[in-house]
């Protein structure tokens, strides 16, 4: 109660728009209840200089939903095993499809790397949200593309909003890869718009990554929402 | 110096040790295999109702209505004779395990001189076991053990004389006719004794009557039968009917644990494995056998291991009984590396691994492993052995090739045209359309030494409608055995999705 009258008070005696009201509150809030606040955990570097460039790498301790075709994300979890290998952590992959193929994988990433192959989306959850109260993990990959759209839709949305907190009690990042786009509890999306030919079958992988154009979308940046963020996706998320 | 630590009662002790809630009860233990002995031994309160060892189970309750009747468990009383002689074992190196029920200690090597208090702490470790003990020290194995049946609890000889001169005869345990002899003669206690000239004694009542001599002076020296310290952590307990919920079984493993952490702790040795198992009522057992990801003596952390075992339990017949068996080893010391990130708790990532297992079964959890064949997607999942990373070890140089294929599984069967010995066009349930471009043969075979032989011919395929597929020929029969670049399967027989993306939107 004694912090409700002094937040309200607080903020009576800062006018100005909305916009700046809710930063007040937040700020107050934030003061608060430092606890509930998301731990600044750094971030993971991916070794995609397109993702580092915009965030520093991944997000740890926050919920990154990567959204692009299948071929984007298996390349994109190559790169991650990579990632693992050269920052020496360890890592979990929960995939929903049973369609990780270690072919061509290195092993000293392989060797780093906790697969786990569910039968459902709601199984992948429940791993996930299991190796994420673990802490034991930098990383935790759980990989959704081969699911089909309408069982990854069943999935309630409370169910990322959940992942999303549990992630922010650990140092891990979390990165939920879909078809296309749906997780509204996600703090960074990540995409590609690109699409490959048989060309590619003859360049090495770490061309193909590198000639990838990946986009990065933080969702917050000092509490306030990207402007990208809300122009081009918040239609896409509803 | 000896010492002797005397459990009294000790096979009703080691009945009533993980039965709290029969502590203040008057209880008495009887033999199955030997119900002609009737009662061997009964508590103080059942003593105090009038309750005597020998007699039979109708006597006892005809003087007792209350009396609680326990059946001797000899797995019981094995648990508590290893605890006893871990114990002794703390104080010394010389143990003699003299009988069940006590032991003897040389403590001539002893550095601590301060009897009492070694006698203290013993009995406040052993009290801690839930085993009430008594000490006696002296110059002697004899007057130790005979201290020890007058200690209460610790009892230190300091002049041999004094304290065997108010002893009477029969303490020593003389033969039934010598004892009635030496009455007859008027002698009853030990300083009498001891005032008879041995020789004669000897003389008239024979060489027994001297090694009584001998003992009732304090002077009777004999070596110790000392036992190799086998650290066996076991704890046994039979249930009296059978157990088909898992509360009672939780309980009794709390108490187990909490018994062979402090017995642990007392060897200085931390649980590596755990064995348990349960006796069931058909005469099966279930067991298993748990490897502790880092070796700990935590209770919390044991018990954590086997609960989540036993919650996802499903038994056809009742446990009958329950046994834990912890295999000991020495306390890790790791250190850790400068840029490496092990596991920060190796023990809750083996409970999560066990309840991933749970889950989605142990054959979906673990680390890749690849067959020891060139045959494709041959590969299982394997436990982790994070610890085992080498931290030194490099990347290697990333050699990969082209995008990596997502597999189908199993592969999908299709119908293939094929035209100047490519592939042309694709029918399958996933996928349907032209063939716009095709990278092939690879073929691949093997095993043509065994009867299990194999051959491929794998193709790398691009459709017109976009999608990149492997395709693979087994046998004249051709499948999709993944992708390597999919359209999303919501927007498959369009490129909307692809489209959108690439003006730099996110596919609505």
């Amino acid at each position: 109660m004694f912090s409700v009258v002094t937040a309200s008070s607080s903020l009576s005696a800062f006018p100005g728009d909305r916009a700046g009201k809710v930063a007040q509150l937040r700020a107050i809030l934030a003061e608060k209840f430092p606890m509930v606040q998301p731990r600044a955990n750094g971030v993971l570097a991916t070794g995609v200089p397109e993702i580092d460039e915009v965030e520093g790498g991944l997000r740890r301790a926050a919920l990154t939903e990567f959204s692009a075709s299948s071929g984007a994300g298996a390349l994109f979890i190559r790169a991650l095993l990579r990632t693992i290998c050269r920052e020496r952590c360890l890592a979990a992959l929960v995939d929903a499809g049973r369609s990780f193929d270690a072919e061509g994988a290195g092993a000293a990433g392989l060797a780093r790397l906790l697969v786990v192959f569910s039968a459902d989306g709601m199984q992948a959850v429940k791993a996930t949200d299991l190796l994420l109260r673990d802490g034991n993990l930098s990383l935790v990959l759980l990989d959704m593309q081969a699911m089909p759209p309408r069982e990854l839709q069943r999935i309630p949305a409370n169910t990322w909003h959940r992942l999303q907190r549990l992630a922010e009690q650990t140092s891990a990042a979390l990165v939920a890869l879909t078809s296309q786009p749906m997780i509204e509890a996600a703090q960074v999306r990540i995409g590609t718009g690109k699409s490959w030919t048989l060309d590619t079958q003859r360049r090495w992988q770490r061309d193909v990554v590198a000639s990838t154009a990946w986009r990065v979308f933080p969702r917050r940046v000092g509490g306030r929402r990207m402007p990208v963020w809300e122009d081009g996706h918040a239609s896409a998320i509803a | 110096m000896f010492a002797v630590i005397l459990l009294p009662n000790f096979r009703l002790q080691a009945a009533l040790r993980f039965r709290e809630e029969m502590d203040a009860l008057p209880v008495a233990l009887v033999d199955e295999q030997a119900p002609k002995m009737g009662v061997l031994e009964a508590s103080s309160a059942a003593a105090d109702a009038g309750v005597t060892a020998g007699q039979t189970t109708p006597q006892a309750l005809a003087r007792c209505e209350s009396l609680v009747i326990l059946t001797r468990s000899r797995a019981q009383e094995r648990s508590a004779q290893s605890a006893l002689l871990e114990m002794a074992a703390a104080l010394s190196p010389e143990v003699e395990a003299t009988a069940d029920g006590f032991c003897t200690i040389g403590l001539q090597s002893s550095r601590t001189k301060d009897w009492q208090a070694m006698g203290t702490c013993a009995i406040a470790g052993l009290a801690a076991l839930r085993l009430r003990a008594q000490i006696g020290f002296g110059p002697n194995p004899d007057l130790a053990f005979l201290a020890a049946r007058r200690a209460r609890p610790v009892l230190v000889v300091q002049s041999p004389t004094t304290f065997l001169a108010d002893l009477a005869v029969q303490e020593l345990d003389p033969a039934p006719e010598l004892l009635a002899l030496l009455r007859d003669w008027g002698i009853h206690n030990l300083a009498q004794l001891t005032s008879l000239p041995r020789g004669d004694l000897m003389d008239r009542l024979g060489p027994e009557a001297g090694r009584l001599w001998e003992r009732a002076a304090g002077r009777a020296e004999r070596p110790l039968r000392l036992v190799r310290e086998v650290e066996e952590f076991i704890e046994e307990f039979d249930f009296e009917r059978e157990i088909d919920t898992i509360e009672p079984l939780l309980f009794l493993l709390r108490r187990f644990l909490d018994q062979l952490a402090l017995r642990l702790r007392q060897a200085y040795r931390v649980a590596g494995q755990m064995a348990f198992a349960l006796p069931l009522a058909d005469g099966s057992a279930h067991e298993r056998i748990f490897t502790v990801p880092s070796p700990t003596a935590d209770v919390d952390v044991l018990f954590r291991i086997l609960h989540t075992h036993l919650e996802g339990l499903q038994l056809h017949h009742g446990a009958t009984g329950m046994r834990l068996h912890i295999v000991p080893t020495r306390a890790e010391r790791q250190q850790f590396q400068l840029f490496e990130t092990p596991l920060r708790d190796p023990n809750r990532f083996g409970e999560t691994l066990g309840r991933l297992a749970a889950l989605v079964g142990s054959e979906n959890v673990g680390v890749v492993h690849a067959l020891d064949t060139h045959r494709p997607d041959c590969i299982e999942l394997r436990p982790p052995r994070f610890h085992e990373l080498d931290p030194a070890a490099a990347p290697g140089e990333d050699l990969a090739i082209g995008l990596p294929l997502r597999r189908f599984r199993p592969p999908i069967a299709a119908t293939v045209r094929v035209m100047a010995h490519h592939p042309v066009w694709l029918d399958s349930e996933r996928v349907r359309g032209e063939i716009c471009a095709s990278l092939g043969p690879y073929r691949a075979s093997g095993g043509w030494w065994e009867s299990d032989r194999w051959s491929t011919e794998e193709w790398d395929v691009e459709m017109e409608s976009s999608g990149l597929y492997r395709l693979a020929r087994v046998r004249d029969e051709w499948r999709v055995e993944g992708s390597y670049d999919e359209p999303s399967r919501g927007n498959r027989r369009g490129a909307g999705a692809v489209v959108a993306m690439q003006n730099g939107e996110l596919a609505r």
